[in-house]
């Protein structure tokens, strides 16, 4: 009686099994990255930016006999999962990077493609983009990398209305800055928003500093072994005017609870209960999705306060200098690859990184500022980064990829107290360069 | 019989309901708002809109693959659980012999293996299979996860199955095969539901292994799906959550059709 | 009377023939072996050699142990690890055993709220720590409207209060499960043994303590060593609640095996943790095995017939 019932359910059981394993036979043939199927695998991190991607990917493989196929990976396990894959068959012939330490170990194995035939059989591949931004993927003297999404530099964002309110002028001067505070935590709101539970917001503050203080020399030096940086007197100072600034209560009590990524701190600012925030420059289009009245009427924006004293040009910018496209030595095709990344200074390529708010870094970009959909932000940036001395990369990608977990941890304990000036400068000093 | 109302009890199961209650309330609330309106207010606030788009969103980014996928690799999963288990929790309470003990331990200890600590060695182990990037590739080490307890949750079931029943079909002469077939299978049908359900949440919740055994986008699965959502310059809690109802449904389904055996199955493991 | 004759001789016949070889047991063995030992193996190979995903790995002893024995994060993170475990336990067998009593009951109302309580455990760990963080946000979740409860919110800040969530939102995901074991068990109790107790004139609160509690000993201990093998391997809720934060104040040692191999590419390490971590959980469930006579299947129904 029961056994009948149970016979049936097994064969159900046993089809469905036959039936998957013949659907994943199916997959393995489009599916796979592994080998050459005779075509060219692109890489990218996983996000809003992908539809110009693939946009690029169709309009290429229109024309072109060796077709392109764009792989995403969510952003945040990118870094992981391309160093799983990298070295082994299923590693991409193209894939996305930060350039400067996210690709430095690649270099340093033997994994990537220099560019510089591709680039003397073609040199608009290195001079149709600001040189500033292009020399990020320069390793050992050699180009690697390729100029792919829109520059982000970090800027001091605001509420107009809650700085009104306190009468404060958005400040040019550090002085001004920590004047500002004192005005606006009399206002009863928080000074300055922090995504601290990203960490990286933190880590904004940091690389600023230094720069305003100590030019970008001293990273530099720290960046090519040198540990003795983060030891000098500019490193110190930097230090003691960062903790000088958490001290007067600038971001509050509770900013490691605060993330950036789900929307806290975005919130923060536009529902008028924090001055300013620092962050890159895709804020500006986050609070266009999110808060549009708000951020049409009173989201300011200006470059990071300047110094006095400080040995850095008050004009330099830090941020993501761009995102780039290396190529791996054992690419198949590198011609198809060479005429692919020939896209990225195209006109239709601006046009599209505009249209969602990217900023890319060629040099036709200026003809289309104009009429994109936020002319003066983008001007405003532009002209930042094109006159830029030095455009410093984010410390954790600037570093190489293992160093960014225990720098993160440095940052976050050094601003909430556990770590003092030199407990920071041996974490600091502790980090791999290579 | 009096039945004095239970009021400790009672209060301790409404401060419960609470717990559990709002963050379930929030998360369809927040689904069925415009991502202004959560932005601006927060998600502990009123609805002030109604909208189906978080929903449509989802859809737009390719959720109905990943749902495919993750389907796929569900079934399998069960299937390979329902076929490998019940012989070996059968071995487990009925066998004397000291080979089925150690192997009884093996899977105790089975229990303590946490994923991620063998996932590198298991990248290797699928992408030398030329199982890379391929359901399959998914499909066999979350099988495997899910053994040790299955076996627990089986064996445990099994194990009240009373010994005069086997002696009673002994006498008849069944062979050990009858006897699993025609006895066992039958009266472990709550465990085995319960196992059902097991496997199921966690091929349907399964993360680590997709995450690092696939890559392109024709395999993707739900949770992978969920994780595209949060990206660092693009919050959209409501999408998030609205992608995240719909992958609760089907198991919620699941869920509320074994519910029954469910119960009974985990009675087994609790022992009479 | 024949009949009687045969079945009084505890017919050896019926000891032998009846019972499965180990045969059954094999397919289930050999998958998990392939899929789960021999990465284990392999694990432990790694954990003594350097490799960082890139160039080929190299031999290097027991350079990654002793280097993790002098480090004081690793030895926090085993503290912490123990302290998120005996709290994960303490918190959740009370309340799941007091739940899956309740819910034993057939009143309806309980079948009902019983599916909800359930939901939970159905979400994966991703949307319940996306959920629970954005509920707990300092200036426009919870705690902003109850600050007399939450104080300044920084509940993610501060090591006490991060490691406080995080044993919190565990319990919130996992005591349907262990509801569930306890709800089969008490539904299982026979009635006869709550009857002779009202006759003796026992009342609510004893019944609970001298019957209740008894018969669910073997729940109590299945449900444990789940709990305490789930708690020194959880996960992905730090992961996605804390990445390990405030610094190092919620890095337990698994996440930190995450730590060192995935985002420090320090494979040779985080191995070693792994397998640490493996061998620590393995132990516990031995002794606790040994000690309950687990794996002698007990049955609790002694006395009742």
């Amino acid at each position: 009686m029961k056994t009948r019932a149970r016979l049936p359910r097994l064969v159900a059981t046993g089809a469905t099994l036959a039936l998957a394993l013949s659907l994943s036979a199916c997959g393995d043939g489009d599916g796979g990255a592994s080998g050459d199927d005779g075509k060219i695998h692109v890489l990218v991190y996983g996000d809003a930016t992908n539809k110009v991607e693939k946009q690029l990917v169709d309009t290429f493989n229109k024309t072109s006999d060796v077709k392109v196929v764009l792989d995403t990976i969510p952003g945040a396990d990118y870094q992981q999962k391309l160093q799983t894959i990298i070295n082994t068959p299923q590693a991409p012939d193209v894939f996305f990077n930060w350039g400067g330490g996210s690709i430095k170990p690649f270099v340093k194995a033997g994994l990537l493609l220099p560019l510089d035939d591709f680039i003397k059989k073609n040199p608009d591949l290195e001079n149709k983009f600001l040189p500033s931004v292009f020399n990020n993927a320069v390793v050992d003297g050699k180009p690697y990398g390729v100029p792919m999404r829109g520059t982000q530099p970090v800027l001091l964002f605001h509420n107009k209305k809650v700085l009104d309110e306190a009468g404060v002028e958005p400040p040019k001067t550090w002085d001004e800055l920590l004047d500002a505070v004192g005005k606006l935590k009399d206002e009863g709101v928080t000074p300055i928003a922090l995504g601290g539970g990203d960490v990286w917001p933190t880590q904004m503050w940091f690389q600023y500093l230094y720069d305003r203080i100590a030019g970008p020399e001293l990273f530099q030096k720290a960046l090519g072994g040198d540990k003795s940086a983060w030891e000098s007197p500019d490193s110190k100072k930097a230090l003691d005017m960062i903790r000088e600034l958490v001290d007067t209560g600038a971001f509050g009590k509770n900013y490691d609870s605060v993330k950036y990524t789900n929307g806290g701190s975005v919130q923060l600012v536009a529902a008028g209960k924090a001055g300013f925030e620092l962050m890159g420059s895709w804020y500006y289009s986050q609070q266009l999705t999110d808060h549009p009245e708000f951020a049409e009427k009173d989201l300011g924006y200006t470059a990071f306060p300047a110094v006095e004293g400080g040995k850095g040009d008050q004009a330099n910018v830090a941020g993501n200098t761009n995102n780039y496209y290396s190529v791996m030595k054992k690419t198949k095709h590198p011609e198809a690859v060479a005429e692919f990344l020939k896209l990225m200074y195209s006109d239709q390529f601006v046009k599209a990184q505009m249209d969602i708010g990217n900023l890319p870094t060629t040099t036709n970009t200026d003809k289309f500022i104009e009429t994109s959909g936020t002319p003066e932000y983008s001007r405003f940036q532009y002209d930042l980064v094109a006159d830029a001395p030095s455009f410093q990369l984010s410390w954790d990608q600037a570093y190489p990829q293992k160093a960014s977990s225990d720098m993160h941890k440095a940052v976050q304990q050094f601003f909430n107290g556990q770590l003092d000036t030199d407990g920071f400068i041996k974490a600091m000093q502790a980090l791999p360069t290579e | 019989m009096r039945r004095r109302p239970n009021y400790l009890a009672g209060a301790g199961s409404l401060l419960w309901l609470f717990l559990v209650g709002l963050p379930l309330y929030v998360m369809l609330a927040a689904t069925l708002r415009t991502r202004q309106d959560y932005a601006e207010n927060g998600p502990v606030s009123l609805p002030d809109s109604f909208t189906l788009d978080n929903y449509t969103r989802a859809f737009d980014s390719g959720f109905g693959q990943y749902f495919f996928n993750t389907l796929v690799v569900t079934a399998c999963v069960i299937g390979i659980v329902l076929l490998l288990v019940p012989p070996l929790a059968y071995a487990i309470v009925r066998s004397r012999g000291r080979t089925t003990s150690a192997i009884f331990r093996l899977f105790l200890l089975g229990l303590a293996i946490p994923a991620q600590a063998v996932i590198v060695p298991m990248f290797y182990l699928i992408s030398e299979a030329g199982l890379y990037d391929n359901l399959l590739g998914v499909i066999l080490p979350t099988a495997a996860f899910c053994l040790p307890m299955s076996a627990l949750i089986l064996s445990g079931a099994m194990r009240d199955i009373s010994p005069e029943l086997y002696e009673a079909m002994a006498m008849d002469g069944a062979t050990p095969r009858r006897m699993f077939f025609q006895l066992v299978v039958p009266l472990s049908r709550g465990g085995l539901s319960t196992i059902v359900v097991f496997s199921a949440l966690q091929a349907w919740n399964g993360f680590l292994f997709p995450l690092v055994l696939t890559q392109s986008d024709s395999t993707k699965v739900v949770t992978l799906g969920l994780y595209n959502f949060q990206t660092a310059h693009g919050i959209d809690i409501p999408g998030l959550l609205g992608a995240v109802v719909l992958s609760m449904v089907p198991i919620l389904l699941v869920y509320l059709f074994a519910r029954r055996a469910l119960v009974q199955g985990l009675m087994g493991v609790g022992g009479k | 009377m024949t009949t009687q004759i045969t079945s009084a001789r505890p017919a050896s016949s019926a000891t032998t023939v009846g019972r499965p070889g180990f045969a059954w047991a094999l397919p289930a063995a050999l998958f998990f072996a392939l899929f789960a030992i021999v990465p284990l193996i392999m694990v432990a190979v790694l954990s003594f050699m350097s490799w960082d995903g890139i160039s080929p790995p190299r031999f290097t002893g027991t350079d990654n142990w002793s280097r993790l024995l002098d480090d004081p994060v690793m030895l926090k993170s085993i503290w912490l690890t123990l302290l998120l475990t005996a709290l994960g336990v303490l918190l959740q067998t009370p309340l799941s055993i007091v739940l899956g009593v309740w819910a034993a009951g057939h009143q309806r109302n309980r079948a009902v709220l019983s599916v909800i309580y359930f939901i939970p455990l159905l979400l994966s760990a991703t949307a319940v720590s996306v959920l629970w963080r954005a509920l707990l946000d300092p200036n426009f979740g919870i705690p902003a409207d109850a600050a007399w409860l939450f104080g300044d919110g920084n509940l993610f800040g501060e090591q006490a209060t991060a490691i406080g969530v995080l044993a919190f939102v565990s319990t919130w995901q996992f005591t349907p499960f262990h509801t569930l074991i306890y709800q089969g068990a008490a539904r299982a109790i026979p009635q006869v043994l709550y009857q002779a107790a009202e006759i003796d004139g026992a009342g609510r609160y004893r019944q609970f303590f001298h019957i209740t509690l008894p018969q669910l000993r073997n729940a109590m201990i299945t449900s444990m060593i789940l709990m305490i093998v789930g708690g020194l391997t959880t996960f992905e809720t730090v992961l996605i609640l804390t990445q390990g934060g405030p610094g190092t104040d919620t890095t337990i040692s698994a996440y930190y095996m995450y730590d060192k191999a995935f985002k420090g590419f320090d494979y040779g390490t985080g191995s070693a943790i792994a397998l640490a971590l493996v061998v620590a959980s393995t132990i516990i469930s031995l002794i606790v095995v040994r000690v309950s006579g687990y794996d002698k299947m007990r049955g609790s129904a002694e006395g009742v017939s």
